[in-house]
This record gives structure tokens, sequence and C-alpha cells, in this order.
């Protein structure tokens, strides 16, 4: 049954109109960036670094490719003098994350800002498609936020602070041929997203997701070169995203002063949605 | 450098009903990120207030008073920004009202209470977008940023200009977005849900047990949203709105401050 969260104690800025100084500044904030094994990934990390913030990194799948591509994002974010560490796991087995989240948090510090940029899509014709299929995009999408949001946003919920950003696609409310099971796994981070968001927004945790149109560099339907070409003269902006496109936002969500934005998405699209 | 795309040296932003509330915050926080601000609004005693804080910050203000209901007053408005200042980047389109036919039933509500609802709300973001319209398309680009709310997506009893305006300024933006694309022009929209302005503690603590948050906002948590989708950290971002509002539309479908119960 529901029961009342509690309203947070009233706390008074110095002053309610002014927002001061540079709030996009992350300096002193600890990052960890989960499923950071693609350039969008990269760019998320290294935005958040440039930022001023300690930046950690995990693979999504307990894999030693991955391992040394987020490895190499760890050091583009060391580089600019962060600190910072990285964990090869498999991002749906609970044990694991539970250890690896315990041991980030003592080897660096608490975590204060969690993007989940797990973002891989599997575009098949549903009648192709098989029920581990099914599973492995639910799986790989879904379940690894459920599992790594528990185990980080139960420590930001005790410590009353946290901003988590998923990524999700604009085929979360919208349709395409061959998405269906892709489309499946991003309505369930949404929905997911939102909740989360009601949650622990209270406790001072924020969840939001970035959601993004069509981009390069990121697996999906528009890597088919006749797809791309259409979209290219379809997408208003007239040109596909690109990874360091998303990284204003992520910077703004993980910001301070983006409390009051929480359980919202933010569309990231070139402006596709607002004809589509 | 990611932090310095959020820069808005060398920018100027013209924006509506900067006496006050909101307006002020994203005049406040804009100054901030290195801009000079053009307001308006109807009352100079405010604004005058917005242009010391702004000018304490070291940056330049001017303000006009300006009816942005009456499109003559809009393009003068537009025009004087642009003699004193030589070029506006930036349209916040902030004016608004609330209160238009308050407490009236749907059949009680007259021919000008409809009319001035729409016009303060909708209208005037119309007039002031088309009147800067030339100005961006000669000077190769610029944003808008337009204000609409929680009450644009959701509908309330007996609230129908605030709530059909504001739906209105989400298709706008739309709609400028679209038309604009090609000229480096971006049309974006923050929804705000409850962020007061110089209530009594004790009310604002009443209102926030009726919030999912828990709490109604500040204005301050208005500016460095406008600050983002004012500057090039936005530059994949047109036609969209973003909400503001502490997940109140999100959590609409339950009375606020209930949750399912959770251990930690």
């Amino acid at each position: 049954m529901a029961k009342q969260i509690p309203v947070p104690e009233l706390v008074v800025p110095a002053d309610e109109y002014d927002s001061g100084g540079n709030p996009f500044d992350l300096s002193g904030r600890h990052a960890l960036v989960t499923g950071a094994t693609r350039p969008i990934a990269r760019a998320i990390a290294t935005a958040l670094a440039e930022a001023g913030a300690n930046v950690s990194v995990t693979t999504i799948r307990d894999d030693s490719s991955e391992a040394a591509e987020a490895n190499s994002i760890l050091e583009a974010c060391t580089a600019l003098g962060r600190s910072g560490t990285t964990r090869q796991l498999d991002l749906t087995d609970p044990v694991a994350v539970e250890a690896a989240v315990a041991a980030i948090e003592s080897e660096v510090a608490p975590i204060d800002i969690l993007v989940h940029a797990v973002h891989e899509a599997n575009i098949k014709p549903v009648l192709d498609s098989s029920l581990d299929d099914w599973h492995r995009e639910l799986n790989r999408n879904a379940t690894s936020l459920f599992v790594t949001t528990q185990a980080v946003g139960r420590r930001m919920v005790e410590r009353h602070y946290g901003r988590i950003t998923t990524l999700t696609s604009v085929l979360h409310d919208r349709g395409a041929p061959h998405a269906a099971l892709f489309g499946a796994s991003q309505g369930a981070v949404l929905g997911y997203t939102k909740s989360l968001g009601l949650e622990w927004g209270r406790n001072g945790v924020t969840v939001n997701s970035i959601t993004l149109g069509f981009f390069d560099d990121v697996p999906g339907l528009h890597n088919d070169e006749e797809v791309h070409a259409i979209l290219e003269r379809y997408i208003p902006l007239r040109r596909l995203g690109k990874p360091e496109d998303v990284q204003g936002a992520v910077v703004y969500l993980s910001s301070e002063l983006a409390a009051f934005v929480n359980s919202e998405t933010v569309l990231i699209d070139g402006a596709i949605a607002a004809h589509a | 450098m990611i932090l310095d795309k959020f820069d808005l040296t060398g920018k100027t932003a013209l924006v509506t009903g900067a006496g006050t509330g909101l307006g002020r915050a994203m005049a406040l926080a804009m100054a901030d990120a290195g801009a000079d601000i053009y307001g308006a609004a109807r009352r100079m005693e405010p604004l005058e207030e917005t242009k010391r804080l702004v000018e304490a910050k070291g940056r330049r203000m001017e303000i006009g008073s300006t009816d942005v209901t009456v499109t003559e007053a809009v393009n003068a408005m537009v025009e004087d920004a642009i003699a004193k200042f030589g070029r506006v980047d930036i349209l916040v389109n902030n004016a608004g009202i609330t209160d238009r036919g308050r407490g009236k039933t749907f059949p009680e509500l007259d021919d000008e209470d409809w009319r001035v609802g729409i016009d303060v709300n909708l209208s005037s973001a119309f007039y002031c977008s088309r009147a800067i319209m030339e100005h961006f398309l000669e000077h190769g680009g610029g944003r808008i940023i337009n204000v609409a709310s929680g009450w644009g997506m959701r509908a309330g009893r007996n609230n129908f200009m605030y709530s059909i305006a504001k739906g209105g300024v989400i298709q706008l933006t739309k709609g400028l977005a679209m038309t604009y694309a090609r000229d480096n022009i971006r049309s974006t929209c923050i929804a705000p849900g409850s962020l007061p302005k110089e209530i009594e503690l004790n009310q604002r603590e009443q209102n926030n047990a009726f919030q999912p948050a828990g709490r109604v906002g500040w204005p301050r948590e208005m500016g460095p949203l406008a600050v983002f989708l004012a500057s090039e950290a936005s530059d994949y971002m047109s036609g969209e709105t973003v909400l503001l509002d502490g997940g109140s539309i999100a959590g609409g479908l339950l009375p606020a401050g209930y949750a399912p119960e959770f251990e930690g």
C-alpha cells in the first residue's frame, strides 16, 4: 500500500531569484557512467569531467573488449585531471553491480551523479525474432537500469542527494518497422524513469531521461545507408545527431540547480518529433 | 570544452515580463552567463530593480515599458532593443497572466476575459517572435525561448484561457522550430510548474505538501534552464518543451505525497 513520504525540511536560498555564479560547474561531484562502451557514453563521461566532476565508468557486459573501451573513456577523463575508476561487469547481475558500486564508492567517493548510458538496439523483424532476442533487448536496456539504479540509488536516497539520467529513444512512444523489441525496451526505460523520479524526488534524488532522435554512432535503423540519406533531409535541422549533442543536457541535468526538473525527458532530436 | 558552450558572453537577450518572477530570474542567470539584457514589462518600477541587479553583475541592461498584446508596441520594443544593443540574439517570451477570469464558471467567462487571457499568454509570444524574425534572419540566426506551463499539457475545471493559451505556446514553439530550422534559429519552450515568487514562508510550506517534489520551486531554478536553452549547449534541440515542475505532470495520477513504501 502506498504511504505518504514526508515533505522535506524547507530550505530557503539566500536569494530567491538569483542562481548565482556558474550553475553548470560540477567540481567536487563524483559521476558514474554505466555502460561506457560507445561514442555517446564517451561524450557523456568527458562532458562531466570537463564540467569538473570526477568520473568512474563501467561496461555493460562482463566482456574484455568492452573493458578496453571503458578504460579508454576513463583515460580521457583522467587526462583532464579528474580521478575515477573503471569496472568490467555484467550490469544485469545484482551481486556484481552491488559489489562494484560499493568498491567504486570506497575507492573514489560517494556517487552524486549516475548516467546510465546503455543505449543499444537490435533492429529485427518481429517474425524473425526469438524469445531470447526479446529477453536480451529488455535485459540489456531495461533490466540493467533497474539493477544499477537500485544499487546506486539506495545510497543516494540515504544521502538525500542524487542526479540520475537515463537514455531513451524517440521510439519509446513512436513506432518504426523492425524496432518493436527496441521500442518496448525504451518504453520500459521511460516508464521506470518517471516513476522512480517520483519515488525518490522527496529524498533529493532526481531521475530524468534524455530522449534521443537519430544519432550517428548509435546503433539503430538509421545505420542503413538509404534510411540515413532520407533522414538527413527529413530531420528539420538537416543532420543526424552527434554524440557531443547530448553533452549540454547531461551537464545541466546533473547540476545541483536542476533540482526541480524531475521525472522528465529532455528531447534532443534535431526537431524531428516536432513534425513527425 | 562543455562549460564554454553555456557561455553567453557577447549575446543580448530580450526578455518580456522581466520585472518580476521567472523573467527576473532568467535575466539574472543569463547575465551571469555573460549576456546583456533588454527587459520589457508594463510596469517600470520592477524592471528598474531587475536592471539594478543585472548591472550589479557587471552586465548592461536596458528597459522599456511595453504592452505585449499590441503589435505596434511590440514592434517598437524590438526596434528599441536593436537600436540600443545593435543586435538581439535571444528572445524570451515570458510575459503572461494567470488570473484572468479566475473564479468564473465557463458560461460566465465573457469575450473580454477570453481575448485578454489569450492575448497576454499566447498572442504576445506570436507578436514578439514575428517582430524579431527579420532581425534574426539578417544576422544569421537566433534563439527563441517560450514560457508555457504544465497547464499547457493538462486541463483543470474552469481553467480555459490559461491552459488553452499555454497549449498554444507549446505548438507555437514547434511551428517556429519547423519554419526556421534551416536558418539557424532554434525555438524551445520551458513549461514551469509551481515556482511562486515572494510568498510568505508558511504559505510556501502549505503549498509544499501538494507537490510531488515535496516543495514548490524557487524562481532561481528557472535561470540555468533558460541559459542552457539559450546557449550552444542545446544546439541540436528545437521544437522541444522541457518541464521544470518537480515531477508534477509525471506524478499527476496520484495525489501528491504518496509513493510505494521502500526501505532506506
